[in-house]
């Protein structure tokens, strides 16, 4: 049975979980959920391979990459502040890399994109069938890679290379270092660094993904769970009957799904507001509204 | 008494081309005149002033069955001009490129030609459509082979289709070492399937070229022994990749080649005087129809020691390994004995590729202004480029593709035909017109507005 949501999309179940692997649960930045599945999908055979937030050059900036074994999934762990434009590499994956069964993790608006470019393969000849499984991240907002290098180095006054976590939640931008240094920066301070895309995003809880997973409505290490496609309910059941996963019932967690559903509300009002707003902004010009 | 009949357009081959003919009271093509009437994109004029990054990809949308043959040469024509040799492993994903793409191409022809030929033992031609064998069967060996080649071409070259992988220096990217498998996997199994195919094709053609008659709308022409022989000469650079200015013994000869007019080469005005309703599809040009070849001809012709020459796979064979049969169904036979090279290049190429090696040069000139030509062995014959680089942008570009040499020979093998079957002749060939297109002379309302365009 299929639940609608206007403010959490379609799914058909939505758990707490956590993975039952205690080197993916080291570094992952909630209950490594993301990288659990991945990993999983790998071995089994679902993927031969997915596009996941790598590093980049610089400490904390990410970077798409092609993990195609379980060292490099676990690579990617951890949330980067910054973008990583994973979809750029959907393409490659298939090309150079010689993959036939992609796995894709990402933020809402790139589970979109995957969508968007199965639909309407512009430029993406080959792809549609190609990819197998995608995972969706829950996402308020990100920033440019000089933006979070302003909040983690300026506003939090830590140098980012020796940042071990960062964390948004609770109102605050949270930084984390090895040396047990935390910082916190008000999200009033970090609004106007977010980028500007972010303010007319209308989805907080990837609703495209085969499943999707973020921290709020879980407790601290656990990650809320939403079950949304045939795909994923397929490897989902099959990788607690592995026992990959621990879960709970997400009603018998706190602080639960009303919380999550009031943040998404948030973030979909205001951002619609916005979308209002820009279609009388400038001279006869009305900026574009992107879901029109 | 001499008549003139004019199929126009021609088809199942690429682009748009017509034949006007002249015919003896039997019908057998005295002179034939194969021209373009693709309209001209003007690539070359579009390419001055441009980086040399930038023309190679603008070269390869001149056409969407040859982008892998103009990327390659275009690149290549530019690191002739600007002397940039590449690494050892970026030159042998550019060979599986262009092999696989030689794989499909082959057997996208074949489904072209098969509707003029019988099904061995019996009066009935192939129809690729039906969901009858043998052609059922045939059509998805030929899908498969397809699929094979463009999945190893996107493999390598980021697209099968216009390219993105290849570039002034090398590539983009190597492979993994995952690609690299699944495209020897992928070649072992083309090889087999490439084999039964040429093993098949050649069955077909050789059943053909015994037959005395070949039906066409209706009548019964027949086929002469001698079809689609000319004395023109063959050119080819290498049995399966090309070559280049940079290269010790360059195999093809800049001083060698000219080009002429069109106004020079084709027939002028003509009135239409023999019409034949019932050839396929919808007749022939209407009787009083004026045409007038070298007005229209969107064509240049270019010459090798002065004369117009073949290229393809029989100008390849006869080069390199002896072939010594001659005409359409040598062009035909000739080209499905190229099939099984294919995979075996890819195969040897994947055996020596490293897929950790570097495939950009480290050392790009921005060139001098320097000529430098490179030319590549396209499915249907040498396609060269010419470039002239200086400070990376483009002076100088001309790209002499396959059919527009084959264009003015294949002219002269026409006579001697049934004018029936001389769309067989021309097929043989496996044109590819978009490419081979080379200026405009009509507006908007079909008048010439530029006579005698190209004048030196
Ligand atoms: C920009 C951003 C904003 C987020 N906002 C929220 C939020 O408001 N509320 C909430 O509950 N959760 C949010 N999340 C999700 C949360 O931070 C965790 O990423 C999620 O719970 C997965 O954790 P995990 O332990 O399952 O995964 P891990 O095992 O830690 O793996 C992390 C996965 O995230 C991917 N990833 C990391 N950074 C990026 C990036 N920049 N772009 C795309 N993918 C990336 C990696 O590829 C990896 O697969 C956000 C994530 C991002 C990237
Ligand atoms: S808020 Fe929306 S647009 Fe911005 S990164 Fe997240 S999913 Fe993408
Ligand atoms: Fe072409």
């Amino acid at each position: 049975m299929m639940i609608e949501d206007p403010y959490l999309g379609r799914y058909v179940t939505c758990v707490s979980a956590r993975s039952t692997d205690k080197e993916i649960l080291k570094k992952a930045q909630d209950g490594g959920i993301a990288t659990a599945l991945m990993v999983y999908a790998l071995e089994q055979g679902i993927i031969d391979g997915t596009i996941v937030a790598g590093e980049g050059d610089r400490p904390w900036q990410s970077k798409p990459a092609v993990a195609m074994s379980r060292e490099d999934i676990l690579k990617a762990q951890g949330t980067k502040y910054n973008i990583s434009p994973q979809i750029s590499w959907l393409k490659e994956a298939t090309r150079s890399y010689g993959l036939d069964k992609v796995g894709i993790t990402g933020v809402c608006c790139q589970m979109q994109a995957v969508r968007k470019a199965q639909l309407y393969p512009i430029n993406m000849r080959d792809i549609p069938g190609k990819v197998a499984f995608t995972v969706g991240l829950f996402c308020m907002e990100n920033f440019p890679y000089k933006s979070m290098q302003s909040i983690v180095e300026d506003h939090a006054a830590q140098s980012l290379s020796s940042v071990k976590k960062m964390e948004i939640t609770k109102g605050k931008f949270w930084v984390y270092t090895e040396r047990g240094n935390v910082a916190t920066v008000p999200l009033k301070d970090t609004h106007k660094y977010e980028q500007p895309g972010c303010h007319v995003c209308l989805d907080y809880v990837s609703n495209l993904g085969d499943i999707s997973t973020g921290s709020v409505g879980s407790p601290d290490g656990w990650s809320t769970v939403f079950i949304r496609t045939k795909v994923g309910n397929e490897i989902w059941s099959r990788a607690v009957a592995d026992g990959m996963f621990e879960t709970k019932p997400i009603e018998e967690v706190k602080p639960g799904l009303d919380l999550l559903r009031k943040l998404a509300k948030e973030k979909i009002d205001k951002n619609q507001k916005t979308i209002e707003e820009r279609k009388t902004f400038g001279v006869n010009k009305a900026l574009r509204n992107p879901y029109a | 008494m001499t008549k003139v009949v004019e199929i126009s357009p021609t088809t199942r081959h690429e682009g748009h081309s017509k034949l006007t003919l002249k015919v003896d009271d039997q019908g057998i093509v005295e002179r034939g005149d194969w021209l373009s009437i693709t309209p001209v994109r003007g690539i070359e004029k579009l390419a001055i002033g441009k980086t040399m990054e930038q023309v190679p990809k603008i070269a390869s949308r001149v056409c969407g069955i040859c982008p892998i043959a103009h990327t390659l040469a275009s690149t290549e024509a530019m690191e002739a001009s600007i002397g940039c040799e590449i690494p050892e492993d970026a030159k042998l994903l550019r060979v599986i490129l262009h092999a696989a793409n030689r794989l499909h191409s082959i057997a996208l022809h074949n489904i072209l030609i098969l509707p003029d030929f019988y099904i061995p033992g019996t009066e009935t031609k192939f129809n690729m459509f039906t969901k009858e064998e043998p052609a059922r069967s045939v059509m998805a060996r030929i899908a498969r082979i397809r699929e094979i080649g463009q999945t190893i071409g996107a493999i390598t070259g980021g697209e099968a289709i216009h390219p993105s992988n290849p570039r002034i220096g090398g590539m983009y990217q190597n492979v993994s070492s995952r690609a690299k498998q699944k495209m020897a996997d992928l070649a072992k199994e083309g090889l087999v399937l490439a084999h039964e195919q040429m093993e098949f094709m050649l069955e077909v053609i050789r059943n053909m070229q015994n037959r005395g008659f070949v039906e066409v709308g209706g009548k019964q022409i027949p086929i002469p022994k001698t079809l689609g022989y000319h004395n023109q000469g063959v050119m080819a650079t290498s049995p399966m990749y090309g070559s280049s200015s940079l290269d010790e013994k360059p195999m093809w000869d800049i001083a060698r080649w000219k080009e002429t007019r069109p106004w020079d080469w084709y027939m002028g005005e003509v009135t239409i005087d023999l019409e034949d309703p019932s050839y396929p599809l919808g007749g022939t040009t209407k009787v009083g129809t004026k045409a007038n070849p070298r007005m229209e001809a969107c064509n240049g012709v270019p010459m090798y020691d002065g004369q117009p020459v073949e290229v393809g796979p029989r100008a390849r064979l006869s080069t390199f390994k002896n072939f010594d049969e001659k005409g359409t169904f040598a062009q035909h036979i000739a080209r499905q004995m190229e099939y099984p090279d294919c995979c075996y290049t890819i195969l040897k190429c994947l055996d020596d590729l490293n897929t950790s090696g570097k495939v950009v040069a480290d050392n790009i000139p921005l060139g001098d202004g320097s000529l430098g030509w490179a030319a590549n062995e396209a499915p249907r014959g040498t396609d060269v480029h010419l470039a002239k680089v200086k400070d990376g942008r483009v002076l100088w570009y001309e790209m002499l593709v396959p059919t527009t040499w084959n264009f003015p020979t294949c002219s002269r093998a026409l006579a001697g035909a049934p004018w029936e079957i001389a769309e067989m002749v021309v097929r043989a060939y496996d044109p590819c017109v978009s490419c081979a297109t080379h200026m405009i002379v009509l507006d908007e309302e079909n008048k010439i507005v530029a006579q005698k365009l190209m004048q030196w």
